[in-house]
């Protein structure tokens, strides 16, 4: 997730933009760089942290700017593909975060028209049409760029051609105005300039901003002047990494709206009804393996155990799911089989030394991970990236949901690589990936509920959690979630498992948490449950929105919208994060640095 | 000429009362401290203000706005986080040429700010009893030579007072002023360079009150109610009783049996009485109710508090949205008559005052018959039970039964 910021007033530039980027350095960055517009506008970037950088750059005088600190999706971490790109006169300097989709045809007609293009990424190309709109009224230009290209972005662009001001444009990427005294700001986020304001005016979807040192503009995608109102900012600079929430486990929950976009950015196209991968992850995954072993630790092997019944659903390759530490001394190491490693930081000592063994024996490897140049990138022959930014929070949250929704699309496109999958499904599937985002807001909108469920939970000493199929590994999860920060002894089991030995653990006072989802085993979920009530035991149902017959069998009932069986364990995964989440608070334990855990385990 | 008004401070030494405002809009005689400043500024002929903000920077501009209500322009900066004076006044760079320079949380008056505006470098000083805590000026004739920080032998008892007149020669000085010891850029750096090539002509003070404790507060308030003219915009009901100069805002009403006596200040929407004893020096904010059988002195009541029933407060400062419980009483006077010590921030401090009650945050409630000791602090939001006697310094928050 790349950080934007822009700046114009009376303060020399630099500083603020070069303060404002290490403000956003949380969301990530492998490279980063700055334009300043002095008496001419001047660029300078580079690989690297931001603290090296300011050392290496010169002065660079004026009081109006653009920095932007850059996360590779695509393109290679290079000094040239890192933001502000420039126009082909060098008037006109843009940063940007995310994807321009129609980039390729926009920029094969730029190139017709004789434009130099210096970089690998989509991003330089609005520079160049900017560039090529204009013809005297640079904000028209501006306008007109915008209406040209399709996907998602937050774009800020200052230029010679307009003096004192700053542009800033949004859709489906955080940009945000800091309204100050005798100067303005555009932002990813409000850190960036708490320090200097505290009024912001947040920008939706299709809005487009103009700024100067004392004025603030901000249009509608028809170019008509809208009047918004500002917000004052009432949490300060040390609580301003948790964007005013009061752990990083909750922000990383409601940040989950935005991975999710971020895992299918640039990897989905509706348009085309296709799912695409970097070449040689496709390659890998074109090859005519037997079977497939995915291994992990902790959290990222419940999300392994969601992605063996995606793969086996949609390709009917069998996959086995292993635990690194097991794995790596008892596996089968099958040449024939790829090994897919799934680990949220990319240094989980078992899971890499599993990758090293792997590669020994002649099995391909391919990593699913966060961190883009861990050890795990480098081990493997190949990897995909989640996308999600850091975790701060050692109970993951916004990671495992990338990881599922990862493992899904790999799932499909290994489907449609080895043709187990009708093109016309492959179409229904993405769009119900698209809907994921929406399905995830609307149970965050539900966290009041939940809170009060969280009470029934809070004096527990043991719980247990239950499901089926896919939902067994979110039990699972939904377990794991609860112990780490809650200290509350939790379990999950298969539902079908509890009368072969747990059902003798329940008393009155173990509430057991079933997630009961609209699938073929709906009426075996509902005995279990009768199973568990004979025992008296509370139940909490996790049911569908439509479900009216839930609420006969159990206690007490959570509900989440999403009407589609596969994808809903995600939009439960999320329920369940906040139920542990509002558990562990009202028992006041340390949600953010549970006692005796490490976020990344680098030991064996 | 424009007027910079330093205004960014947080105030830590004004706690609990800087919790929720910045140190320039505590109120003193119902106005904000810097509004003093802002008025006398205005009534020495300056017309053009720049008020350098940052902690709770809203409370600043929503007050004062673009100056329309003073027939002035106001304009800000923010000064991000503050690094000290010299910081402060380096960003106004672009905006100043010649110009004066105030801490707002420092009361200057009209003739001596005129004093100030008169042609060349200037800087006002005063003579106060204890400088170990200023910077005391080395004087030649009336030119200054340089200024000592906080020196434990002071040379002399005159004093940096806080108000400066600049023009563009400053700027350079300041550009090269290191941080201090404490981690500041202070301006006393910077005036000690620029008075080696620009002489700084010295004025001396014939007003001047600073705060720095809660307690100040008291005396600033004493000094300023004193200058007040009488006024009655509210209604006077003719049971009740008068006496001195106040001034009494808009909607508010004394009922029978309230008996006043000036100066006091009564801000509007207030409901005074029936039958309570207002005595000198106290000043009540807006929207506040002070009920039967109340007595208070010298002590100022912020808005939208009530002190209701039966209570006594002497001597002591109340903030915003407070209820007193009926019978809750503060304290402001020792048995031995001893000095008030108070724990401000986890610091006993003599206070010198033989007199003083308690220094209360904002949104606190106490319960019936609550007793609060002399020199007690007790931080926003907090619970004094019925019945609880309470002393020393309470934390925001604290549940006292």
């Amino acid at each position: 997730m790349c950080g934007i910021i822009g700046y114009t007033g009376f303060r020399e530039a630099r500083p603020i933009l070069l303060d404002g980027l290490k403000r956003l350095d949380y969301r990530g960055y492998d490279s980063a760089g700055l334009a300043i517009i002095g008496t001419s506008l001047k660029v300078y970037k580079d690989v690297g942290e931001i603290a090296t950088i300011e050392k290496k750059i010169p002065a660079m005088k004026g009081t109006i700017g653009i920095g932007h600190t850059r996360w590779a999706t695509h393109g290679g971490v290079t000094k040239e593909n890192a933001h502000p790109h420039l126009s082909c006169d060098k008037k006109t300097a843009i940063v940007h975060n995310g994807i321009i989709e129609n980039f390729q045809p926009l920029k094969e007609t730029l190139l017709k028209k004789g434009h130099i293009f210096t970089s690998q990424t989509d991003s330089e190309i609005i520079a160049h049409l900017i560039d090529d709109e204009y013809t005297g009224d640079f904000q028209e230009a501006v306008f007109a760029a915008v209406a040209k290209i399709k996907g998602s972005y937050s774009i800020v662009i200052v230029s010679e051609h307009a003096p004192g001001k700053v542009f800033g444009t949004r859709k489906e990427s955080p940009l945000v105005v800091g309204v100050g005294d005798n100067e303005n700001f555009l932002a990813s986020d409000i850190p960036a300039f708490l320090k200097y304001t505290n009024r912001a005016i947040p920008l939706d979807d299709g809005e487009l901003c103009v700024i100067t040192h004392n004025t603030v503009t901000i249009y509608d995608a028809h170019k008509k002047p809208l009047k918004k109102k500002e917000e004052l900012i009432t949490w300060d600079i040390k609580d301003a990494e948790k964007s005013g929430f009061p752990h990083f486990m909750l922000k990383e929950i409601y940040e989950q709206t935005d991975t999710i976009h971020q895992v299918l950015r640039g990897r989905l196209s509706e348009i085309e009804e296709t799912i695409t991968f970097t070449p040689d992850v496709e390659q890998l995954l074109a090859t005519n393996f037997s079977t497939l072993h995915i291994v992990a630790c902790g959290t990222s092997y419940y999300a392994s155990l969601v992605g063996k019944y995606y793969i086996e659903k949609l390709t009917n390759i069998p996959v086995e799911v292993a635990l690194a530490s097991e794995y790596r001394y008892y596996g089968n190491h099958n040449p024939n089989a790829l090994v897919i490693a799934v680990t949220q930081s990319g240094e989980t000592a078992d899971t890499i030394a599993v990758l090293k063994e792997a590669k020994n024996s002649g099995q391909h490897t391919l990593v699913i991970t966060n961190v883009i140049g861990s050890t795990a990138t480098r081990v493997a022959d190949s990897y995909i990236l989640t996308q999600s930014g850091p975790e701060i929070g050692v109970a993951a949250t916004k990671t495992f949901t990338a990881q599922i929704t990862t493992l899904f699309l790999l799932a499909l496109k290994t489907a449609t690589l080895h043709h187990t999958l009708e093109p016309a499904d492959t179409y229904t599937y993405i769009i119900q990936l698209k809907d994921l985002s929406r399905h995830i807001r609307d149970v965050l909108q539900r966290n009041d509920q939940i809170n009060t469920i969280a009470h029934h939970l809070k004096d527990a000493t043991s719980a247990f959690y239950i499901g089926r199929g896919v939902d067994y590994p979110i039990a699972l999860e939904g377990a794991l979630k609860l112990k780490e920060i809650s200290y509350i002894h939790a379990e999950g089991f298969a539902a079908g498992e509890l009368k072969h030995g747990p059902l003798a653990l329940l008393t009155t006072e173990t509430p057991v948490i079933a997630i009961v989802t609209p699938s073929p085993t709906y009426d075996k979920m509902i005995a279990n449950i009768g199973e568990i009530k004979a025992r008296g035991s509370p139940v909490i149902a996790i049911a569908e929105d439509k479900d009216t017959e839930i609420d006969k069998h159990v206690d007490y009932v959570l509900r989440y919208p999403c009407d589609t069986t596969d994808l809903s364990c995600i939009v439960i995964t999320v329920l369940l994060q906040l139920l542990a989440y509002h558990t562990a608070n009202l028992r006041g334990c340390s949600i953010d640095k549970p006692r005796n855990l490490a976020k990344s385990v680098t030991v064996e | 000429m424009k007027c910079v008004i330093l205004a960014a401070g947080e105030g830590k030494r004004m706690h609990p009362l800087t919790y929720s405002r910045p140190k320039v809009m505590l109120p003193i005689a119902g106005k904000p401290i810097v509004e003093w400043n802002l008025l006398n500024a205005i009534h020495a002929g300056l017309k053009d203000f720049l008020f350098i903000i940052s902690y709770k920077s809203e409370m600043v501009r929503d007050y004062f706005q673009d100056g329309t209500p003073w027939n002035v322009k106001i304009s800000y900066i923010n000064q991000g986080k503050p690094q000290g004076t010299a910081h402060a006044i380096g960003i106004t760079e672009t905006f100043t040429d010649d110009f004066i320079v105030l801490c707002g949380d420092t009361i200057f008056g009209t003739n001596d700010i005129k004093n100030l505006m008169k042609k060349g470098l200037k800087i006002g000083v005063t003579t106060i009893e204890d400088p170990s805590q200023y910077g005391v000026v080395n004087l030649e004739g009336d030119t200054l030579r340089a200024i000592h920080e906080k020196e434990p032998n002071p040379v002399s008892n005159i004093i940096n007072a806080g108000i400066y007149h600049f023009d563009q020669s400053v700027f350079p000085a300041i550009k090269k002023t290191q941080k201090s010891l404490r981690g500041e850029y202070e301006i006393t750096d910077s005036i000690n360079m620029l008075t080696q090539t620009n002489p700084m002509q010295v004025v001396h003070l014939k007003e001047w009150r600073d705060v720095v404790y809660p307690w100040h507060l008291l005396d600033a308030n004493e000094e300023m109610l004193q200058k007040q003219t009488p006024s009655c915009l509210g209604t006077i009901h003719d049971k009740a009783t008068c006496l001195g100069p106040i001034v009494i805002g808009t909607d508010t009403t004394i009922l029978p049996g309230a008996y006043i006596e000036g100066p006091v200040y009564i801000g509007s929407n207030c409901k005074i009485g029936p039958n309570c004893y207002i005595r000198p020096y106290t000043s009540i904010g807006d929207y506040c109710h002070i009920g039967n059988a109340v007595e208070i002195k010298n002590s100022i009541i912020m808005d939208h508090s009530n002190v209701p029933h039966q209570n006594y407060v002497g001597d002591s400062i109340i903030g915003q949205h407070c209820n007193l419980g009926a019978g809750t009483k503060l304290a402001n006077l020792r048995l031995d008559k001893n000095d008030i010590t108070v724990t401000l921030n986890g610091a006993k401090i003599n206070t010198k005052r033989k007199k003083l009650g308690a220094i209360i945050g904002d949104n606190v409630q106490t319960g019936i018959n609550a007793t609060i000791n002399t020199g007690t602090i007790i931080g926003n939001e907090s619970f004094i039970g019925p019945g609880a006697i309470v002393t020393g310094e309470l934390r925001p928050q604290a549940r006292i039964w």
